[in-house]
């Protein structure tokens, strides 16, 4: 057991000293935090210059109805802005209403395609008595298939028919613009077995967030056991510790030892996350910028918190044990990424099905992958994060997660043992079914 | 009889189809150097690894001081230089063995005053420059070799096990470790080393053993081997009559084998053939002898003998 701790603090600190661990530590949350936001910030600035405002509006009713939609497709989008940016809304340039006779719409029309064509414009409304008779109204454009800019036209020209026949039955036209824009906000809540328990939309987030993170840290750590392993058997300075430890005790501590590097890391991330939430907010004022809303996490339950370290403790021990034999089958490093390929396919095949899981939380697919053990350390976390998980399935995840566990560890010691002393070519899968049961 | 050291008995190792390692035993008194000896692919580094506990043997016992090799904390008591050296390169040297002396149970404390004492012994901390605090990996493969070597001998092992320890030294190094195993010895350590260099064997050892193919051909002390398997050997060194030379040296009546050194030859003459007989007739042959010399034969000569005889491949018992 003191050998054990020997080994444990030496890949501890010799990595925990590392400048690697350093900046990945201090930029791995700058990482994160840049990779959320930026396509948040990105699609926001996309907005600013809204395609929908470059657009040309066909009117052809003879009821200036086109500059009516101009008026709300403007009126909307700063509404949408300021929610965003909160000032400097007012930049979008107006909408271009152009009215034709119905004669003329076919080559006003054609005109306008060619605009688009030649991207001075992106699309055009074309509205015409059908809209005024039929509410029917027709788009063309290159965003036609954005599913939330065709929202805004459509509710446009909705607002728009409302506002006229508001006027044609004798509302005053002041109080017309109030009458139309009744805006209805939707708040979602999940309700589970126990009640209600936060927003939809931000467990789902957080879910997501949860997933990713155990992902990438078994990812992370399970590499850098296998690079030690590999490290140790090219220096050949593993026959020197195995004359001192048995193989069983050096690959325990290795991966504790990383292990322990993880979580040292995960700490720091949650101790930042922690003070930026609690003083995030003082410091955006101090230093006269507005401060964000205060980011509100979803409660965690005592229980998931449990399932997160213990799914984040079995998982990291399967891979990392898996790809610590690979790192003792191996002799190069360019050898390592070849055999580690079928290792890390088991690892990605949890993560690249996180979105249909996400959109189906208890189907069968999502049931079963919570439930194999290759894929429940990152999968079972994320259901549980959006919907109740039924016990028993629970139960079944991590009781076979653990005896996953048991063998990989059990098959890789055996590896580990045989490997770290041979050289010369990679065993074949014959010859590693040999290690393994005269190990 | 004088407690063990080492003893090993009856102990077999297989691979796949051949065995590495068959029906080993020998017996390593305290306090002396041995040499295990054999060309390569004897079966020394597995007989090496088998005694470290690093692999397990199929048949045979293994113990050491009187305990069987895998009982608790006896490996604390044996230190190891392997063949293959190696040791973490981005660490620091001071951490690197302070983490080998851990490794055998010496606290860090007074593992800190040894590698102090080592490393100014092996002139790797002067008051200039003190390489402790370097990267392993800053350091020239001479002084890294001079790190693998206290790190074998930091946690003060009573037995000393050195697998090839000659192979890849400069001279200055190489006389540094006779220098060292000697003092090892003098202070009452047990020293076991492989070699395929006979000469540091003859110099060194007090007992040898010699394996081939993975079974022991002959062991016991020097002076015994050598007494055992000489007394009809001569060294000989003569100018001119080359030709009628060679012929008496072919003539298998008289001489068994002849190993030419170049300055001189070394011959092994039959077991009941007469040396006044050789001399006579190189006389008579007209070569000029500067030097007739009954000597016993080097270990080299012993080992050529013995395993030479027995089929090493042309070319693998090479001699240095």
């Amino acid at each position: 057991m003191a050998k054990l701790w020997v080994v444990i603090k030496r890949e501890y600190l010799e990595r925990v000293r590392s400048k690697w661990f350093i900046i990945s530590t201090v930029f791995g949350p700058l990482f994160f935090v840049a990779i959320t936001i930026v396509p948040g910030y990105l699609t926001m600035q996309g907005m600013k210059d809204s395609q929908v405002s470059d657009l040309r509006i066909l009117d052809a009713t003879g009821a200036d109805l086109g500059s009516r939609v101009a008026d709300r497709l403007k009126k909307m989008r700063d509404d949408r802005l300021s929610k965003m940016l909160g000032d400097d809304a007012a930049i979008v340039p107006p909408t271009v209403v152009q009215r034709v006779a119905p004669t003329q719409l076919a080559d006003a029309e054609s005109t306008a395609t060619r605009l688009v064509m030649q991207k001075v414009t992106q699309g055009y409304l074309v509205l015409d008595s059908l809209t005024l008779t039929k509410q029917k109204a027709r788009y063309a454009g290159r965003n036609a298939s954005s599913l939330a800019e065709m929202e805004m036209v459509q509710g446009a020209v909705r607002e728009a028919l409302l506002a006229n026949k508001l006027q044609a039955e004798g509302v005053p036209p002041s109080r017309i613009d109030s009458i139309t824009r009744v805006r209805v906000d939707l708040a979602t809540e999940k309700i589970d077995e126990r009640g209600r328990g936060g927003s939809g939309l931000v467990s789902a987030i957080f879910g997501f967030i949860i997933a990713f993170l155990l992902y990438m840290m078994i990812m992370l750590y399970g590499q850098n056991v296998l690079r030690g392993v590999l490290e140790e058997k090219m220096t050949r300075v593993a026959e020197v510790v195995m004359s001192s430890v048995k193989p069983d005790i050096l690959l325990a501590g290795k991966v504790i030892g990383v292990g322990a590097v993880g979580l040292t890391q995960q700490l720091v991330w949650f101790a930042s996350a922690a003070l930026m939430a609690a003083y995030g907010t003082q410091m955006m004022n101090a230093m006269g910028k507005p401060g964000m809303p205060p980011i509100s996490l979803p409660p965690i339950s005592p229980l998931l918190m449990v399932c997160l370290v213990l799914f984040f403790l079995f998982g990291y021990v399967f891979y990392s044990s898996l790809f610590a034999a690979v790192g003792a089958m191996v002799g190069s490093q360019e050898e390592a990424q070849q055999a580690a390929q079928p290792v890390i396919m088991l690892l990605v095949s949890s993560i690249i099905l996180v979105q249909p899981i996400m959109l189906n939380p208890n189907g069968k697919l999502a049931v079963v992958m919570s439930i194999l053990p290759f894929t429940s350390p990152v999968i079972m976390p994320l259901r549980m994060s959006a919907v109740q998980v039924p016990t028993a399935e629970l139960a079944a995840s991590l009781i076979l997660v653990a005896l996953a566990c048991w063998a990989a560890i059990w098959v890789s010691a055996r590896i580990y043992r045989v490997g770290l002393l041979m050289t010369g070519k990679r065993p074949s899968l014959k010859e590693l079914v040999k290690w393994i049961r005269y190990a | 009889m004088t407690e063990l050291a080492l003893d090993i008995r009856g102990v077999t190792k297989r691979y796949d189809q051949h065995t590495a390692v068959n029906a080993l035993s020998l017996a390593v008194p305290k306090g002396a150097v041995y040499g295990l000896l054999g060309p390569n692919g004897a079966g020394k580094t597995t007989t090496i690894r088998m005694i470290l506990n690093i692999i397990a043997p199929d048949e045979g016992t293994i113990s050491i001081f009187g305990q069987p090799s895998n009982s608790n904390g006896i490996m604390d008591r044996v230190g190891y230089l392997p063949e293959e050296r190696g040791l973490y390169k981005k660490m620091q040297v001071r951490r690197v063995l302070r983490f080998l002396a851990e490794l055998k149970g010496v606290s860090a404390k007074v593992a800190d005053q040894r590698i102090d004492q080592w490393m100014e012994r092996l002139s790797l901390k002067t008051p200039e420059k003190d390489w402790g605090l370097a990267k392993l990996e800053e350091l020239s493969r001479g002084m890294q070799q001079k790190v693998q070597f206290i790190g074998t001998l930091l946690h003060d092992p009573e037995l000393v096990i050195l697998d090839e320890p000659f192979s890849g030294l400069d001279p200055i190094n190489a006389q540094a470790l006779k220098d060292t195993v000697v003092d090892l010895k003098k202070s009452g350590h047990t020293v076991i080393f492989s070699t395929h260099l006979m000469d540091n064997a003859e110099r060194l050892c007090d007992s040898v053993c010699i394996i081939a193919r993975g079974e022991k051909v002959l062991d016991g002390t020097v002076a015994a081997v050598k007494a055992e398997h000489g007394g009809n050997n001569v060294a000989l060194s003569v100018a001119g009559g080359s030709e009628l030379i060679s012929k008496i040296f072919a003539d298998h009546q008289l001489v068994e084998r002849v190993d030419d050194s170049n300055r001189f030859f070394e011959i092994a003459l039959q077991k009941d053939a007469d040396p006044q007989s050789l001399l006579r007739r190189l006389v008579e042959a007209g070569a000029v002898v500067q030097r007739f010399e009954l000597v016993q034969p080097s270990l080299h000569q012993i080992f050529l003998e013995k395993v030479g005889a027995t089929g090493v491949e042309v070319g693998m018992s090479g001699h240095g």
